[in-house]
């Protein structure tokens, strides 16, 4: 009985997880594959892997005479209009073949990576600060709410929570205003500074609720051990706070990374540019003209988060399911 | 008495600077936003130009402006699409994992669902423009493929469409922070509520309806209302896709004022609509917060 109902569940669960696939299948086969081939069928798989599988078969087969590799696109990326099938038949030694079918495939990813390089750096970096910064300020100010009473902390920390209730699209357009203003437009710190202002206060939030539920006793023996207030922030506040940290840099880091509208309208100038606002710009550019390119940038500007949900998901997860988000 | 208190704060003093970079942070890049934001919509101020006092004119003619209606409707439908699949599918996923009897299995799925928030919201958004909708995308070819030639649609360019193209974007909804959230709440539901009610002979769907559904209540209301305000504020998707168009077919408040400030350098009038939404918003807050009940609230009356 359990088991049958498992197995239903499964199917249809499994059924959601591939529909919600299917749209990043095909992004990843068509960034494998030349304009024509895409216009021509859209649901085919990659011209070159399919000629490298025919070569293959017939050096098996010992049909030595019939090898006949087609070479897909010439480089550059405006000249993608030409069918692998239409191309003239060359035949050629294995390690030559090989390396064709490296060089159609990866082409769409190395003009990408041409194009989004910068981006890519100037997101690590923004990222990184960013997240730094929520994580320390907010952890700070989160624990001096939690564990010291002093005239105003009350108020002070309704003032903190009152801001959460302040949406960005009311402080979108003055804040422009202000980083204009303040001659911040095109610069590193119009993209950090300003999350670290907005982003501390739900890390504060959260910070401080986690605190909360550290016991008293803790710190009363650290305190009559003489340890000093930032002795007890560092070595004993901190190592404990693992999944808390885990939570708010991730979500700082998610939000970060997301965020288009920002970028785009305090950077003119493309050097200061992330990877959403420049993902924009580049299927505006003419580079989106060749199909592949952009389907291997939205696979590239994916990969590092990829790499960080490798890493983080364990203490992200535990974090959210111990209740962290609740009204 | 104001001595004791001057020294309380003076012996309190380095709480007052381990809180500084905080309060210094939020005074420059929110407070003084948010007063300028009501300031600003009382002038009539182009970046550069000459900025006049003109009372609340930016709100009235806001009333009048030709993508009001159309604006507010848009936003209305798309409130409560989202919210309706938005909160739903996500429980619904989240009660099937939370039923699985194996503890190994319900974590890799919880981590399956969470992978896709690793695609950036904007490739996300170009995906769905170019390759599902698109003249030649996922979405005409496989009505192609079914000998469906004629229900091929240019599905963002035709007034019909559009709305409900821009509504199933990211379609089958069953991802994210959401259901990790529903799970939560279906996990912290004493094991004894659903053996009491076993023993009183309740069935599967009626235990859903009158146990969990109740008991996470205070994860739906966070979700139903931290949606409602990432549609009201959000206009991402339209202007990466449609710009508002066709006509004013797919155009929601918050694209106009984007397009006041940064297209038109109307600076005031478009602080003036994000005021408005920002009353909207805090209304729909406070009525949530109000008149829905908690799951507190439902364990109290219990």
């Amino acid at each position: 009985m359990r088991k049958r109902h498992d197995i239903v569940i499964h199917a249809v669960l499994v059924g959601i997880v591939l529909l919600t696939m299917v749209p990043f299948v095909f992004v990843i086969n068509n960034s494998l594959r030349t304009n024509a081939e895409i216009y021509h069928s859209f649901f085919g798989l990659p011209g070159s892997v399919e000629s490298m599988v025919r070569f293959t078969w017939y050096r098996l087969a010992g049909q030595e005479d019939r090898i006949a590799l087609r070479r897909a696109e010439p480089d550059g990326p405006a000249k993608g209009e030409t069918r692998a099938a239409d191309l003239p038949v060359e035949p050629v030694g294995y390690a030559e073949a090989m390396g064709r079918l490296w060089d159609d495939l990866t082409r769409g990813y190395r003009y990408a990576w041409k194009v989004l390089r910068s981006y890519m750096v100037n997101t690590l970096l923004v990222c990184v600060a960013t997240a730094l910064g929520v994580v320390a300020i907010g952890s700070i100010s989160g624990y001096v709410f939690s564990r010291y009473r002093f005239p105003g902390s009350r108020a002070l920390f309704v003032a903190v929570l009152s801001l959460m209730m302040i949406p960005g699209v009311l402080t979108l357009v003055p804040s422009f205003l202000l980083v204009k203003q303040l001659g911040l437009l095109n610069s590193y710190g119009v993209l950090i500074l300003p999350y670290v202002a907005g982003g501390q206060v739900f890390a504060i939030f959260l910070f401080k609720g986690f605190f909360d539920g550290l016991p008293e006793e803790l710190f009363e023996s650290a305190r009559l051990d003489g340890a000093s207030h930032f002795a007890l922030y560092w070595h004993i506040v901190l190592p404990l706070s693992k999944q808390v940290i885990a939570v708010v840099g991730v979500m700082t880091i998610l939000g970060t990374w997301n965020n288009f509208l920002w970028p785009f309208i305090t950077n003119a100038d493309a050097a200061y540019h992330v990877v959403a606002s420049g993902l924009y710009l580049m299927g505006q550019s003419p580079a989106a003209a060749n199909l592949a390119t952009m389907f291997a940038a939205y696979v590239l500007s994916s990969v590092p988060l990829l790499v960080l949900f490798v890493y983080a998901t364990q203490p992200f997860m535990r974090g959210v399911t111990s209740g962290a988000f609740k009204a | 008495m104001a001595r004791s208190r001057l020294q309380a704060v003076a012996r309190n003093l380095g709480c007052y600077v381990l809180l500084s970079p905080t309060f210094i942070l939020l005074a420059v890049f929110c407070f003084v936003p948010f007063v300028w934001a009501f300031t600003t919509s009382f002038y009539d101020y182009e970046i550069g130009g000459e900025s006049a006092f003109v009372g609340l004119a930016n709100y009235g003619e806001y009333l009048q402006d030709p993508t009001f209606w159309a604006s507010f409707w848009n936003l209305l439908f798309l409130t409560v699409f989202s919210v309706v699949v938005g909160v739903v599918l996500p429980f619904g996923v989240a009660k099937l994992i939370f039923s699985l009897s194996s503890e190994r299995a319900r974590y890799v799925y919880r981590i399956i669902f969470l992978v896709p928030i690793v695609v950036p919201g904007v490739a996300v958004l170009m995906i769905w423009g170019g390759l599902v909708y698109g003249d030649n995308g996922l979405v005409n070819e496989v009505l192609r493929l079914a000998g469906l030639e004629g229900m091929t649609y240019g599905w963002l360019s035709d007034p019909n469409t559009v709305l409900w193209a821009v509504a199933f974007i990211g379609f089958p909804f069953a991802s994210g922070i959401n259901i990790l959230i529903y799970y939560a709440g279906l996990a912290g539901i004493p094991e004894s509520v659903h053996e009491a009610a076993e023993l009183d002979g309740a069935s599967g769907l009626r235990k859903f309806f009158a146990i969990d559904v109740p008991l996470v209540l205070s994860q739906v209301k966070l979700l139903v209302i931290l949606t409602v305000i990432g549609v009201v504020q959000g206009f991402q998707g339209m202007f990466i896709l449609t710009r508002g168009g066709p006509g004013f077919r797919s155009m929601v408040p918050g694209l106009w004022m984007y397009f006041n400030a940064f297209s038109f350098q109307r600076m005031g009038y478009a602080c003036a609509i994000g005021v408005v939404l920002f009353l909207i918003i805090l209304v729909l807050t406070v009525l949530n917060l109000r008149y829905f009940k908690s799951s507190e609230d439902v364990q109290a009356a219990a």
